[in-house]
């Protein structure tokens, strides 16, 4: 993408904590920490490794690659001062009664998309639930968290975690959708992506501000990792296995390269994304406990809380807006700021005039 | 290319708000304007000035959002919150100096004036600059704005394009009223 982003100053966080020193960063112990999880749950799930699918084994690479960079995004990420104090206090309240709601409303069902257009949502949803469910099936097949296993014939055996979770008929509907899984997902991807590219293509809105690299490589990724996912099926059903080995072979390059880009570009929102949650609480918590009352105008417009954080973070940054006339501007309600800005141009005072602001939306 | 900036005469405007329906129009705008027209006393009189967002070269906008959804383009405009990345904390709207992003809390989403990014990119006004039929918001060469500065300057530090007058220096630059220069414009 051309555009480039804010430069921040790093904050570094110098830490006392025995288990923290045994480390020279963050992130190598959140890498430590997370292979190691990874190598237990599949030495416990496999039985000793006894159940591992070493077709899998180009996967185990592209997500330890994926971890790292993950985990060098999201630190990065995280030492910036608004992003930490979010993170922090976003933490403290994640037990509030609503974060389930907020989160089925912003992570599952999308209902901000819904409000931005139905065709949008429908693209959205396609793709989100596509690539989730492939998800879900793809990594516990690949670090043996799940398998399948046939003691008697015409039945299946699904072993989750090394346990025997259920027993069906082979040609039964829960077989059928196991092993169609990730060929419904394919679709759904496939059926999102076209949306997302016929929109790409044909909305004006979309035209102005697009790029390659950040809007068409995403969907581009996604499309390949799905035709290739689907033309294995294809090759096991008609071609009677014709070809497999290459095929899969593409299919888990696509998917790595995928998985190396996806913490960097667009695709980097579906790891960020549940931040919206931990901003959501934030708002309303606070909220709740004090509201702030713009300087001029009495008008409580946002939490005592954020309006001083956000004075915190600008400070940190260098920026302080306290005025001669007692105040710092981010204690002024939206419009009254206008006003006061207007008053400095006109060196009259604007903002103490108690009339609302009019005719602001060009509606006449 | 001749890089060209936004230059506010404020005391031209005539309130017409065309560049608040033009704003509308502009692509990814979405059919919602993102300038403001204020009646300066609206008590008394009729004058009134625009306001939009300045461009500052240091956004408090941006250095506020936890999730850099607010991306600075490389002329310098700073632009509106990637669709996929604003989480909806609102902190821009609260760091901004003189209010100018605005939230929508149906969509979780902040849009603000990204200087029509797809037009300036290419140094074509953004669209209030290209409707503006007052001559207030104008789309002007370094040379043209150093010009303007010249003529108006009384030499008594009252000319004030941008700084010291505003919190930052800004990409967009503003004169003051002539009337508080003590001058009348010489057109
Ligand atoms: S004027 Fe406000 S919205 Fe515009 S760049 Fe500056 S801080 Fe951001
Ligand atoms: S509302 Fe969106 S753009 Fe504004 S600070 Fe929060 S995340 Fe960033």
């Amino acid at each position: 993408m051309e555009n480039t982003s804010v430069k921040e100053p790093m904050v570094h966080t110098g830490s006392t904590n025995p288990v923290n020193s045994a480390f020279a960063s963050h992130f190598a112990k959140s890498m430590f920490l997370t292979v190691s999880g990874l190598v237990i749950l599949s030495f416990v799930a496999t039985r000793m490794f006894t159940h591992v699918d070493l077709n899998l084994y180009g996967y185990m690479v592209g997500t330890v690659v994926f971890l790292a960079g993950f985990f060098y995004r999201f630190i990065s990420w995280g030492e910036r001062p608004p992003t930490k104090i979010l993170i922090k206090k976003g933490l403290k309240l994640l037990f509030r009664r609503s974060t389930l709601k907020t989160s089925v409303e912003h992570l599952a069902t999308y209902r901000f998309i819904w409000n931005r257009g139905v065709y949008r949502w429908t693209q959205h949803l396609l793709i989100g639930w596509g690539c989730v469910l492939a998800i879900l099936v793809t990594f516990p097949l690949v670090f043996g968290w799940m398998y399948f296993t046939m003691e008697e014939s015409g039945y299946y055996t699904i072993v989750a975690l090394g346990m025997n979770v259920m027993t069906v008929p082979a040609d039964g509907i829960i077989a059928f959708l196991s092993y169609n899984a990730l060929n419904i997902s394919a679709i759904m991807v496939i059926a999102g992506v076209c949306m997302a590219l016929y929109r790409r293509l044909k909305n004006m809105q979309a035209r102005a501000e697009q790029t390659f690299m950040y809007d068409f490589m995403p969907l581009y990724l996604l499309l390949f990792v799905s035709i290739t996912g689907l033309l294995l099926t294809f090759i096991n059903v008609f071609l009677h296995g014709n070809g497999h080995y290459v095929m899969s072979l593409i299919h888990q390059y696509s998917v790595i390269v995928t998985l190396i880009y996806l913490p960097f570009g667009k695709l980097a929102h579906i790891p960020f994304r549940p931040v919206s949650v931990f901003a959501r609480n934030y708002r309303e918590h606070y909220g709740k406990e004090s509201m702030k009352e713009c300087k001029v105008c009495g008008t409580e417009f946002v939490s005592t809380e954020q309006s001083n954080d956000v004075i915190n973070v600008l400070g940190q940054n260098d920026l302080e807006f306290d005025m001669k006339d007692g105040f710092n501007l981010a204690e002024l309600c939206l419009p009254c700021r206008r006003k006061y800005r207007i008053s400095k141009f006109s060196g009259f005072a604007t903002h103490e005039v108690p009339i609302k602001e009019a005719n602001q939306d060009a509606k006449g | 290319m001749t890089k060209r900036r936004l230059f506010l005469e404020l005391e031209n405007c005539i309130g017409c708000r065309s560049c608040l329906a033009a704003c509308t129009q502009c692509g990814g705008h979405e059919q919602r304007n993102r300038n403001y027209v204020y009646d300066v006393n609206p008590l008394v009189n009729r004058q009134t000035m625009p306001l939009m967002c300045l461009h500052c070269v240091d956004p408090a906008c941006a250095r506020s959002c936890p999730a850099q959804a607010i991306q600075i383009h490389e002329t310098g405009a700073v632009l509106s919150a990637l669709t996929e990345k604003c989480i909806g904390c609102q902190n821009c709207t609260i760091a901004c100096p003189y209010g100018i992003p605005k939230f929508d809390e149906e969509q979780n989403l902040m849009y603000k004036c990204d200087l029509c990014i797809d037009r300036t990119k290419d140094d074509i006004p953004p669209m209030c600059a290209s409707v503006c039929p007052s001559n207030t918001l104008q789309w002007l060469t370094e040379e043209e704005i150093e010009e303007k500065q010249q003529r108006h300057d009384l030499g008594n530090d009252k000319w004030v394009t941008s700084m010291p007058y505003l919190e930052g220096e800004t990409n967009v630059k503003i004169n003051l009223p002539g009337i508080l220069e003590g001058t009348t414009k010489l057109f």
